[in-house]
């Protein structure tokens, strides 16, 4: 029955705002009465209030809004009186998928075997998770659960879409009434989205985040090709939908503040400007994000307080983590104080009920009340050139607004009502008295005590009473509709009522009193009566209010354990009296002074005096060169390989450097302060490289070294030819190292037509253009070509003697030259070939037996190739040894006889002239980086520690201080898991440790 | 060429002819002849060695200079300071004068696939984990693989014994001590069936960081397990076996060491616990991240801990970022009996870099001699084989070896010579030979 009367009134509803074109059953209801809002304290906009103001609304639409005497109400209003009462402009929420239809994943081929290509067969693009195509508006309709969870926080309309895919199509504004679909979709296109995630795509393709900001980038590239073509034979309906949607927002979620700048950076390639939708973490790089220009998009949804009261538990949580939630109700606040323009959303909350409470949180923690306004309503209806219809009350716009009992973000304050296009929706009805509180209750001359508490409309009651001495306490069941009011309970123990009393009666005198009729279990009518002792307690009426005092707890660089308060700047130093292992024609010097300045070496010699600068006593220490890693994959986020094809030229490992990885620091303790972040080892031709310094702290395009010469992975052997994968991967070329030739030759072929594409149609006259069809720019063929053009250099993972000679011959016949072979095991049977070839060696010192093509690993190999004349260098591929590097140089001592001036380059010099960076780092000599380690003993000793390593002049690591930034950390955690459990006794919800485990990348290492 | 070595030296030992040996000379690769040979079990020790003029490192933690060394019969009859004892030199057969080359024992490898591992990825050689939770009666002996050709690789660098062992499930199996020259593994054992192998279940699921909501039940599982193979193992013969049970008796009569694979806190806590409740009398943890966290209460209960590959990095984003390295330094000082292992990635090829391992922690505080107890002494503490191996004393096995510098750094470690219960073993191997084969190329 409850049903069929929601249903009618549903009907009733939607009657009375009937769009224009529909059929009308039974009589019309138009209504354009007025309503008028009276005496209320208004905020018209986020920074203006009127007291005592009017508003006055008909149609959907605000007629006109001011203070009382200024606003003329017409005859025909209905005046709702609202004094001690406040109006707002309801809030927006532009990251929203409300009303859209649930994403499938579903798959067409069997599980684990790969999908290479789409499983869409229409004409739009060839990867499944670029869907521009998708309408928001289109696939929209009104949920009214979904609805009601959004207007009871306040919100009025919400820009909607749908969350899947690497680009999401464009969104809707809808509002979030409960009308027809047609009234309440405002505006079917408003933004484009995009985010770095593949969603429900099954096929491979990208396999990992450099993968997709590779595909963003290709794809804006085939829409440019389109747009700038009339002669073009493929029609795809995905580009033209990116063309159609280009002068509209373009809106990109992010899962972290790095990858901010990621997709900034692919914006600022293609001249748009992204609206950022953030994370909350946005203050572990405020500076660079504000360098990015964009408007943030950003969720209130902080982490709960770890459950840490068992201290093991607690050692389950990274340092990062209760740093991070610490600091995360403080991001809005800083994000306001940098003067960003951003938005706040609902999104991402586990529980929209906590979107106040964190709001309040926020404002404790330094955001103004005014700026959580502004970032509610002004902001997001700007960001989506809205503003005409939202985000004030101003005349002509929607009339949309919140009634609420006191000034919005106070705790104490209550929503009462949503009004969405001119509907009401009450939440928390103003006319309902609040009945809580303490009564004395007298049932025909018998008192008992009443206390009501719990919610406005589910009141609970106890019922006391006294025997004797003793005081009985028994529940009172109580149920209330709007003034009427029945309550009933058993005291059984009395001596005068044996068995239920149920009353009856109504609420006067705005709940001080209760009469009416009850009836006892002897079957009397009885008259009863209450009458108010107490007053509920109600929530406290403290005023939010941010101390000026307010300090925002310290921001690590990076946000987490070692990380530095304030990035060390380079100073001067002399390091006194000590070995020198110079890597130059010097050898290593005994009882010498190296000077450092401005961040390079500046002089090298015996007693040397330099003013101002630091003296560090390098008696019975060891100075040598940095080491350089040619072959690491830390630091790098959200994927190493990108498998998913045989030719991956495209990607680049220098987009997705993960600034905030510890194993920097470790490979810094580890006296290491460059590497080279390789693609893995997947595909022939993998991804671009990056080359970095250790600075941590830094960004990651702080990190990358300037002026290098780009490098790329290929690779051969096992991994390539997926030989380790399991039985299901038997499916992507090649599958043999025969097939490996044939892909080379296929990738190089193809480069070189496409640049001969390029220079015909380069040299075609302007009339010759328009009707020629132009070559379409391809990022796998442009980085090939960079190689034949000697601009892009290969390091290539190998291990068998076949195809290393393989990969010569391919490459001497297509014109160029293999920089490094690195891993290279068998570099010892064909080391005379790689020295006519010109190729160095990048090796394991002594890895051999893991898999079957390296049963033939020695550990003299490095000692052979160095014979040869080849430039062979050690390398890690592991974040472990990475930072023992020399100790793995030592084995060349022991493996092969190398001496020890020699060994040492293998992990310093070499690698840098395999980095082709030989001119600036390397060796100790006057005019190069400094870029230095000093060592308690001699380097290639197992009993050497670091002391200090030291790049560009900045010291990142120093043992002692290392030490004190261990006890300062721990002593800071145990502080802020002391707030957790203040937490917790407050109330505060709490979540249980998790033991994250952090993934090391190896060459094989597939997936995230 | 630094390159020295005397694994071709043939040492024909009759009993009236005498051979001295003065081990300077230079053997180079070049002058190998044998390089498509495999490396042959040496013949049992014939007739007398004397190892003269040696640095002697004993490996209970002291050291004798100048020593003599003598080996009779495959053990060691003196073990002394040549400037204080009194030895007739013509009572021996063999003279092999080391001019102060770093004499020691055996490395011993606990914990270790040895021999059931050859090449990782190639599945068919790979015969470490017997499918099922509860294995105590699956043996690693018997699958253990004396040809293979990394034992070699791993032996020429000091490396002579190890405690092969079962991976895998909640109970792997029981592990043999064996020794690296061998023409089957009846010859290799030094110690058959010396341990059961118990993986602790995490608390933690090693994949999400989410609590393992299997913990109680494996736990249950093992509790099960015990309580009735303890039953079955208070009656000395059954009408009918239990397999499984039978392989128990041993921990429950103490002549067995039950080995708890083992990292965390609670969960080495959980395992003490465990162990007093079964009144185990012998118990040692494998791996031990966190031992040194609760270093009172293993030192309490006596419990040796086999500790996990120092070459680790920390697993904890705010640990100590050298905290694997000065691991040793911390159990030692704490008085906690340990030694070192390697498990992990490449854990079968990475044996021969167990003496680095030592010299990485004498980086981080113990002392050599204490650093290099804990790959030798200690080790044959723990797996219960010090009465006969782990140091050079007087009455041991002759198993040791000859390093011309420092062993437990890799610039230095040189082993020239080593001998297995006084067998001198060949110290070629796969590695060397393919070195010298392509040195040869490139000389032509």
């Amino acid at each position: 029955m409850k049903k069929i009367l929601y249903l009618i009134c549903v009907l009733w509803l939607t009657n009375s705002t009937a769009q224009e074109t529909f059929m009308v059953n039974g009589t019309h209801d138009k209504n354009l009465n007025f309503y008028a809002f009276t005496n209320a304290t208004i905020y018209t906009d986020y920074k203006t209030k009127i007291e005592n103001g009017t508003l006055l609304i008909q149609n959907g639409k605000i007629i006109e809004v001011g203070e009382k005497k200024k606003v003329k109400i017409p005859k025909n209003a209905v005046i709702y009186d609202l004094k001690g009462k406040f109006i707002y402009p309801s809030l927006i929420d532009i990251y929203s998928d409300y009303g859209m239809p649930e994403v499938k994943k579903e798959r067409n081929n069997p599980r684990f075997s790969p999908q290479l290509e789409t499983n869409n067969k229409g004409a739009y693009n060839w990867n499944q998770a670029i869907k521009p195509e998708t309408e928001a508006g289109k696939l929209f309709t009104p949920d009214e659960k979904q609805a009601d969870e959004y207007r009871k926080l306040g919100f009025g309309t919400v820009l909607t879409h749908q969350k899947d895919g690497i680009m999401r199509g464009t969104s809707a504004f809808v509002t979030l009434g409960d009308e027809n679909a047609n009234l309440v979709l405002l505006n079917e296109k408003v933004a484009a989205h995009l985010a770095f995630d593949k969603g429900s795509s099954t096929q491979d393709y990208p396999g990992s985040l450099m993968g997709m900001i590779a595909l963003i980038r290709q794809t804006y590239y085939d829409v440019d090709w389109m747009y700038n073509n009339n002669n073009i034979t493929e029609n795809n309906l995905s580009l033209k939908s990116i063309l159609d949607s280009w002068e509209l927002p373009q809106i990109f979620e992010t899962k972290d503040k790095l990858d901010i700048l990621r997709a900034d950076l692919i914006g600022d390639e293609f001249n748009t400007q992204y609206i950022f939708k953030g994370n909350g973490d946005e203050y572990q790089r405020i500076a660079e994000i504000k360098k990015t220009e964009g408007k943030l998009i950003v969720p209130v949804n902080f982490p709960e307080a770890y459950d840490v009261e068992d201290p093991y538990a607690a050692m389950l949580i990274s340092y990062s983590d209760v740093k991070h939630w610490e600091l995360a109700p403080y991001n809005l606040g800083v994000l306001a104080k940098n003067e960003f323009d951003f938005a706040i959303t609902a999104a991402d909350l586990k529980d929209k009920k906590s979107f106040f409470i964190n709001l309040q949180k926020a404002i404790k923690s330094g955001l103004s009340k005014e700026n959580a306004l502004k970032a509610l309503t002004y902001n997001p209806a700007q960001f989506i050139n809205q503003y005409d219809k939202v985000g004030s009350l101003e005349k002509n716009k929607l009339a949309n607004f919140i009634i609420t009992s006191d000034s919005l973000f106070e705790e104490k304050t209550t929503i009462h009502e949503n009004w969405i296009r001119g509907q009401r929706y009450v939440i928390d009805d103003y006319n309902v008295v609040d009945i809580n509180g303490d009564y004395n209750v007298n049932v025909n001359g018998t008192v008992y005590e009443l206390s009501v508490s719990g919610e406005k409309e589910k009141p609970a009651g106890k019922i006391k009473f006294f025997i004797l001495t003793d005081t009985i306490s028994v529940d009172a069941s109580i149920s209330r509709t709007g003034t009427s009011i029945s309550l009933s309970f058993n005291p059984s123990d009395s001596i005068k009522n044996n068995g239920y009393v149920r009353l009856a009666g109504s609420i006067n005198h705005n709940g001080v009193i209760w009469d009416g009729n009850g009836q006892l279990s002897n079957g009397n009518w009885v008259k009863w009566s209450a009458i108010r002792k107490k007053n509920g307690t109600k929530k406290e009426d403290k005023k939010l209010v941010v101390a000026d005092s307010l300090i925002v707890p310290t921001i690590k660089y990076p946000n987490m354990a070692y990380g530095f308060d304030s990035l060390p700047k380079p100073t001067t130093m002399l390091i006194k009296n000590t070995t020198v292992w110079t890597n130059e024609n010097d050898g290593i010097l005994k009882n010498t002074d190296v000077l450092i300045q401005d961040g390079k070496i500046t002089a090298i010699g015996k007693n040397l005096v330099a003013e101002g600068a630091e003296i560090i006593d390098g008696t019975n220490k060891h100075l040598s060169s940095g080491i350089i890693d040619e072959h690491s994959h830390i630091a790098i986020s959200r994927g190493v390989n990108e498998c998913t094809q045989a030719v991956t030229a495209e990607v680049s490992i220098a987009d997705v450097i993960n600034s905030d990885d510890i194993n920097i620091y470790r490979q810094l303790a580890g006296g290491v302060v460059a590497s080279q972040l390789l693609h893995g080892s997947c595909n022939p031709i993998g991804g671009q490289s990056a080359i970095i310094k250790l600075k941590w702290g830094h960004t990651p395009e702080e990190m990358k070294i300037e002026d290098t010469d780009g490098f790329i992975k290929f690779a051969l052997g096992e991994n390539v030819k997926q030989s380790n994968w399991g039985s299901f991967n038997t499916v992507r070329f090649p599958q043999t190292r025969m097939g490996v030739e044939q892909v080379y030759y296929d990738a190089f072929i193809r480069a070189k037509e496409y640049q001969t594409k390029w220079d015909a149609y380069a040299k075609l006259t302007p009339k010759q253009k328009e009707t020629a069809e132009a070559p379409r720019i391809d990022l796998e063929l442009e980085t090939l070509n960079e190689i034949l053009n000697k601009e892009r250099f290969i390091s290539c993972h190998s291990y068998v003697q076949s195809e290393i000679n393989m990969l010569m011959h391919v490459a001497d016949s297509m014109g160029f030259t293999v920089n490094t072979f690195t891993h290279i095991l068998e570099g010892y049977k064909v080391a005379d070939k790689m020295k006519k070839h010109g190729a160095g060696g990048s090796t394991f010192s002594d890895w051999w037996a893991y898999k079957f093509e390296v049963n033939d690993a020695i550990p003299y190999n490095g000692a052979i190739m160095h014979q040869q004349g080849i430039v062979t260098a050690y390398n890690s591929d592991d974040a472990e040894m990475g930072r023992r590097l020399n100790q793995e140089a030592a084995k060349a001592v022991k493996y092969g006889g190398v001496s020890e001036e020699e060994a040492l380059k293998f992990v310093t010099l070499n690698p840098a002239k395999l980095l082709h960076l030989d001119d600036r780092m390397g060796s100790i000599k006057v005019g190069k980086d400094a870029c230095v380690v000093i060592w308690s003993d001699n380097p290639l000793s197992i009993y050497a520690t670091v002391e200090k390593t030291i790049i560009d002049g900045v010291v990142y690591f120093d043992r002692k201080a290392d030490q004190q930034l261990y006890l300062l950390n721990q002593k800071e955690k145990i502080a802020i898991i002391e707030k957790m459990i203040e937490e917790k006794k407050n109330g505060g919800k709490t979540q249980q440790p998790k033991q994250k485990k952090q993934t090391h990348y190896h060459c094989d290492t597939v997936g995230e | 060429m630094s390159q020295t070595s005397y694994n071709n030296l043939k040492f024909k030992t009759m009993s009236k002819t005498k051979t001295i040996l003065l081990l300077t000379f230079c053997f180079l690769f070049s002058t190998f002849h044998c390089v498509a040979q495999v490396e042959t079990p040496a013949l049992p020790q014939k007739g007398t060695i004397l190892l003269l003029n040696g640095y002697a490192h004993i490996g209970n933690g002291e050291v004798i200079e100048n020593s003599v060394i003598a080996i009779e019969n495959g053990k060691l009859t003196m073990v002394a300071d040549a400037r204080v004892v009194k030895f007739d030199v013509s009572k021996y057969d063999t003279i092999i004068k080391l001019e102060g080359k770093h004499v020691y024992p055996g490395i011993i490898a606990p914990n270790s696939t040895l021999g059931l591992t050859e090449i990782e990825a190639v599945r068919a050689s790979v015969d470490e984990a017997e499918t099922g939770t509860i294995n105590p009666h699956v043996r690693s002996l018997i699958a253990y693989n004396t040809e293979s050709k990394i034992t070699t690789t791993v032996r020429s660098n000091g490396v002579l014994l190890g405690q092969i062992t079962p991976r895998g499930g909640l109970i792997s199996g029981t592990s043999s001590i064996v020794q690296f020259d061998a023409w089957n593994w009846e010859d290799a054992a030094i110690k058959k069936d010396d341990g059961v192998h118990l993986n602790w279940p995490n608390m933690f699921s090693r994949w999400n960081g989410e609590k393992n909501k299997n913990y109680d039940k494996s736990i249950e599982t093992i509790t099960t397990f015990f309580d009735n193979s303890k039953a079955y193992c208070n009656i000395e013969s059954h009408p009918e076996k239990n397999l499984r049970f039978e392989a128990m008796r041993g921990i429950f009569n103490g002549t067995q060491t039950l080995f708890i694979h083992t990292n965390y806190i609670k969960e080495i806590t959980e395992a003490i616990a465990f162990m007093k409740k079964y009144e185990l009398k012998k118990m040692s943890i494998v791996g031990g991240y966190d031992a040194w966290m609760i270093a009172p209460l293993l030192k309490e209960n006596n419990i040796s801990i086999v500790l996990k590959r120092l070459h680790s990095l920390p697993e904890r984003q705010e640990d100590d970022v050298y905290l694997p390295y000065k691991m040793p330094k911390i159990l030692f000082d704490a008085g906690i009996l340990f030694c070192l292992e390697n498990a992990g990635d490449m854990e079968t090829m990475g044996t021969r870099n167990l003496p680095f391992y030592a010299g990485t922690a004498v980086a981080y505080g113990l002392t050599k001699e204490q650093a290099l107890q804990a790959i030798t002494l200690n080790t044959a503490k723990i797996l219960g084989i010090d009465a006969t191996t782990g140091s050079l004393e007087q009455g041991k096995d002759a198993t040791l070896f000859v390093s011309i510098g420092d062993a437990l750094d890799m610039k230095t470690n040189n082993v020239v010579l080593a001998f297995i219960q006084g067998r001198q073993i060949d110290l070629n191997n796969h590695q060397k030979k393919l070195y010298e084969k392509y040195s040869e190329k490139y000389k032509g």
